[in-house]
């Protein structure tokens, strides 16, 4: 247990962490994971909802740096970078589509795309 | 770490190493409540009232997780921006106005640089601050003001429909909980058995990096005029051994070559965080980057011409347009605001009744 300030920000690995300071982690990702699922089924604005896979990206991100921190490893650092190339070709793309989206109908709402269902 | 969980069977009662199972399926239903409670509705919910049991069940959590562990809580930073990261979390998933909902989108990022901090991983921490909050959460804004009607003059904003009525709540709630619940089993019982980690040398990387070795040796006056650190004659590595801690330094070709051991090593001498990920994204994955190369360029190219392509409002929107124009030029006889300029294509819909 380290409660000072002077351990926050520890250049390279200190020292090995305990699987259950693991789990407080991995508790965290699968929420903000949770929270992000939830958004993108509840809400119907495409724009939140392209948001709302931003935050499962995000949480994906914490899961696999408290990984790489419990193993002393940094692939799971450089996969978050992966992960954020993946979230900016998304956002440019999702985005470009939604603009699209917007000027045909005027409005952001998901449902009034509902007769695309098939 | 003794005995810890290696000697139990996979199964029932593993799970209460890290918290008990009756008590976290229950704060996994009172937080799946909350959430629910805090989503937008037509009729007016005790929204606050959601996001704080919401609150109330993760900090309970957290906290009888804690309490099994005692020896091993993180960092009391990881609690503080955990609490702010998930908040804003739901607050990007509640809030009725898509531009605030962005904006606590980049409280939440900058929230998990935090936990990366904490985690020691600063180069993650900032790149994720730069790339997400200043790159893609702009592109983000962008488009809300884009796709935004703006208020016309006089008139108050009203929110519109789809934003301020969430689509099936509950069922979302309860299976976005129930994956909660599934998926923090299946890994709290795995957590305990993890292999613990085989303790690493924090600066093995020295060995391929002389120059560096080389620079901080010679501002610290260690190396003198003319040396430099020795390569090793049976590896052809350089004369760095992290293992004992010593360096071989010397003229090359004359002289005796001296040793640097470990309790002259300066201060800075070390590996950061920003090198080891270096070394092990372009050496050990090479291949990573290309594909994120590829995708990159895929996407930007993908971008332009999507956003090149001319669009026809469809008749439905048309139809609208036309209400709201004869609606307007009913209200106001001189018709001066035009309520077809405001839109970014505007002119595709029957355009050319407000001039006249």
């Amino acid at each position: 247990m380290s409660w000072g300030i002077s351990a926050i920000a520890q250049s390279g690995f200190p020292d090995p962490m305990h699987a259950l300071t693991l789990a407080h982690y991995l508790l965290v990702s699968a929420l903000m994971f949770v929270i992000g699922l939830i958004g993108f089924m509840t809400r119907r604005n495409l724009i939140i909802m392209f948001l709302c896979t931003e935050l499962m990206f995000q949480a994906a991100g914490i899961a696999m740096v408290a990984f790489g921190r419990y193993h002393l490893d940094f692939t799971g650092q450089t996969f978050v970078i992966f992960v954020l190339t993946v979230a900016a070709a998304e956002a440019a793309m999702g985005l470009a589509l939604v603009v699209l989206l917007f000027r045909r109908k005027e409005s952001l709402d998901a449902e009034a795309w509902q007769d695309m269902k098939g | 770490m003794v005995g810890f969980a290696a000697d139990r069977p996979w199964g029932q009662g593993q799970l209460d190493q890290v918290i008990h199972p009756i008590l976290f399926y229950t704060l996994c239903v009172l937080g799946g409540a909350g959430v629910w409670l805090a989503l937008p509705r037509r009729r007016l919910t005790p929204q606050v009232a959601g996001a704080l049991v919401a609150a109330l069940a993760s900090g309970l959590t957290l906290m009888f997780m804690g309490k099994n562990a005692l020896e091993h809580l993180p960092n009391i930073y990881f609690y503080v921006f955990s609490f702010i990261a998930l908040g804003a979390a739901l607050r990007v998933i509640t809030h009725p106005r898509p531009v605030y909902a962005a904006l606590y989108f980049i409280l939440t990022v900058v929230s998990t640089g935090g936990l990366f901090l904490v985690l020691s991983a600063e180069f993650m921490a900032f790149a994720l601050i730069i790339v997400y909050a200043g790159a893609i959460l702009i592109t983000y804004l962008f488009v809300i003001m884009l796709a935004t009607q703006a208020p016309e003059e006089g008139e108050i904003e009203v929110l519109t429909e789809y934003d301020t009525q969430a689509r099936e709540p509950l069922a979302a709630c309860v299976v976005g909980f129930l994956l909660l619940a599934v998926v923090t089993t299946m890994v709290f019982r795995g957590v305990p058995s993890l292999a613990v980690p085989l303790p690493v040398q924090p600066d093995a990387l020295l060995v391929d990096m002389p120059r560096k070795v080389e620079n901080v040796l010679r501002t610290n006056g260690l190396l003198q005029e003319g040396e430099v650190v020795l390569t090793d004659r049976t590896s052809g590595k350089p004369a760095i051994d992290v293992e004992t801690g010593t360096i071989l330094v010397g003229v090359v070709g004359e002289g005796e070559p001296r040793l640097i051991t470990r309790g002259q090593w300066p201060e800075e001498l070390h590996i950061s965080n920003p090198e080891n990920v270096g070394f092990n994204l372009l050496r050990d994955h090479p291949g990573t980057i290309e594909i994120a190369g590829v995708i990159l360029l895929m996407a930007m190219l993908g971008a332009v011409v999507l956003s090149r392509k001319q669009v026809q409002l469809d008749e439905e929107a048309k139809q609208r347009h036309a209400s709201k124009l004869a609606e307007s030029t009913g209200v106001n006889v001189g018709g001066l605001q035009s309520p077809l300029t405001t839109g970014p294509h505007g002119a595709g819909g029957s355009g050319g009744g407000g001039s006249a």
